[in-house]
């Protein structure tokens, strides 16, 4: 495995009752990590706080060496996708994927074939042209994971990103489109994920998160 | 469409003093439209005192509008997005010119006026001053109330927006200010305009405070609520009638345009 892309160092944030102390972890470049635990363990808490949309208590976040702790989240070069997909409701499809191309200064033809790009690979070219107030909740997510693959991140944060496609669509997205981006573009992956399967179709390790602390880390063989 | 399951003799119960209230409403106006004459209509049109009234009652009330959106968007924003020491108090303060009698405003922007600050900022740069029994007198009064109107649709439209979508164009790579101008502001536009719509209708109508800061200047300082004012107290009330009818249908196609971009809170 290649040398951390991600170290996370005495991470310290607490929010209501929620407390997460020292909480250390690296991820290798290329590595897909999949966060897993109870609800209310803090594993979107910990996206967040690596995305840079929390601010900790106190510890380091470096990735590639660089820490990160003071940088918005603009800044931190990363993606990241929510469960909820929260497509902007002003955009159409292809709007929504081509956002973050928009703000790089991309030009429209060039975002309007990475849109359709991307949309092809996950399914999704039928609803370019479509209002976001009209589609589904998987497809939502789709277009949503879309929007930030095609910024090619070098670190992807997913926090169940696929919950609410149907299992057919979540076995081809998973297995197929994002295990192979994530191989071709050598994504360092952070994926929360609940079910089973999933973890075991994608996962190079598994973190089980449960009260804020990282509490056993387990091998498994999906690379 | 009322359902059939539900008992027709309550909801005419719950119905009947909407109607009640609605026919007092509508008569009201209808009795001033059946007073008005041709010959008070040609007087209200050629008249340039009048013509001029109403003339500058848009004009001061569009002028108004825009500075009060200027002030209520980033106003709203701030108010519904963070919490800052102070933050309940302000919130508090923007309420009194909504809960106070516009009058009391008036004067208290006339006293203002006749301190050491007040008097610099009228008078300094021009003799005869800019605001006091002045056009812009006008603007500042309308202003000073219309404004926590504007503050509060606006942000009640932050308030209702989703800042998770904030959230995710940050990671998508958006500062604060492409956020802002780029997934807000398109997303809470309806309620911009509403927030508009009903100040620019609050402050039309409005009357006591710019009577205090401004005067009755014919042909001056004139708007079209002391034109009512002026001509019932000389006895033209043919023609006060019919600037207010006037009133009536500019506020009511407002307040019609309001509630159809979905305005809520103040006037929902």
């Amino acid at each position: 495995m290649s040398a951390a892309f991600l170290r996370i160092e005495d991470l310290c944030f607490s929010v209501g009752t929620f407390r997460m102390e020292r909480l250390s972890l690296e991820i290798a470049t290329g590595e897909y990590f999949v966060v897993t635990g109870p609800n209310g363990a803090g594993k979107t808490v910990l996206l967040k706080l690596i995305a840079g949309l929390y601010q900790p208590d106190s510890g380091a976040i470096l990735i590639n060496g660089r820490n990160v702790i003071d940088l918005p989240p603009w800044r931190r070069g990363l993606g990241m996708v929510l469960q909820e997909g929260l497509l902007f409701p002003n955009r159409t499809v292809e709007e929504n994927i081509a956002f973050g191309l928009e703000l790089r200064r991309v030009s429209k033809l060039e975002r309007q074939r990475a849109a359709a790009e991307m949309a092809e690979r996950l399914g999704i070219t039928s609803l370019l042209s479509r209002r976001t107030e009209m589609l589904s909740g998987g497809e939502r997510q789709r277009v949503a994971l879309a929007r930030t693959l095609v910024l090619k991140p070098p670190l992807l944060l997913l926090d169940e990103p696929i919950s609410a496609a149907d299992e057919q669509a979540r076995d081809t997205i998973l297995c197929h489109q994002l295990k192979e981006l994530q191989r071709e573009g050598d994504l360092t992956v952070i994926h929360v994920a609940h079910s089973r399967s999933e973890i075991d179709r994608v996962a190079d390790r598994v973190g089980h998160l449960v009260n804020g602390q990282i509490t056993r880390i387990e091998i498994t063989g999906a690379r | 469409m009322i359902a059939r399951r539900f008992s027709r003799g309550f909801d005419m119960l719950m119905t009947a003093p909407l109607v009640v209230y609605a026919i007092m409403v509508a008569a009201l106006f209808l009795a001033m439209f059946t007073q008005i004459t041709r010959e008070s209509l040609r007087i209200a049109f050629t008249d340039p005192a009048l013509r001029h009234s109403i003339w500058l009652s848009l004009s001061t009330s569009t002028a108004s509008t825009l500075l009060s959106l200027l002030v209520a968007v980033p106003s709203g924003y701030i108010l519904s997005r963070r919490v800052f020491r102070g933050h309940a108090l302000v919130d508090s303060l923007i309420d009194l010119p909504i809960v106070l009698p516009p009058l009391v405003m008036g004067l208290a922007i006339l006293i203002f006026f006749n301190t050491t600050v007040g008097r610099w900022l009228d008078r300094g740069l021009v003799d005869h001053g800019l605001f006091v029994y002045q056009p812009l007198g006008i603007v500042l009064a309308q202003f000073i109330v219309g404004c926590a109107f504007c503050i509060r649709v606006v942000k009640a439209g932050f308030d209702a927006f989703d800042w998770r979508y904030e959230e995710t164009a940050m990671t998508l790579g958006a500062n604060q200010v492409q956020c802002f101008f780029l997934v807000v502001i398109p997303n809470v536009g309806s309620s911009l305009v509403a927030g508009g719509v009903i100040t620019w209708a609050r402050i039309f109508g409005l009357f006591g405070p710019i009577l205090l800061v401004a005067g009755t200047m014919r042909g001056k300082t004139e708007i079209m609520p002391t034109t009512i004012f002026l001509e019932t107290s000389i006895g033209r009330l043919e023609v006060a009638l019919v600037i207010a009818e006037m009133m009536v249908l500019i506020s009511l196609a407002t307040l019609i345009l309001f509630k159809r971009l979905g305005g809520k809170g103040v006037a929902g």
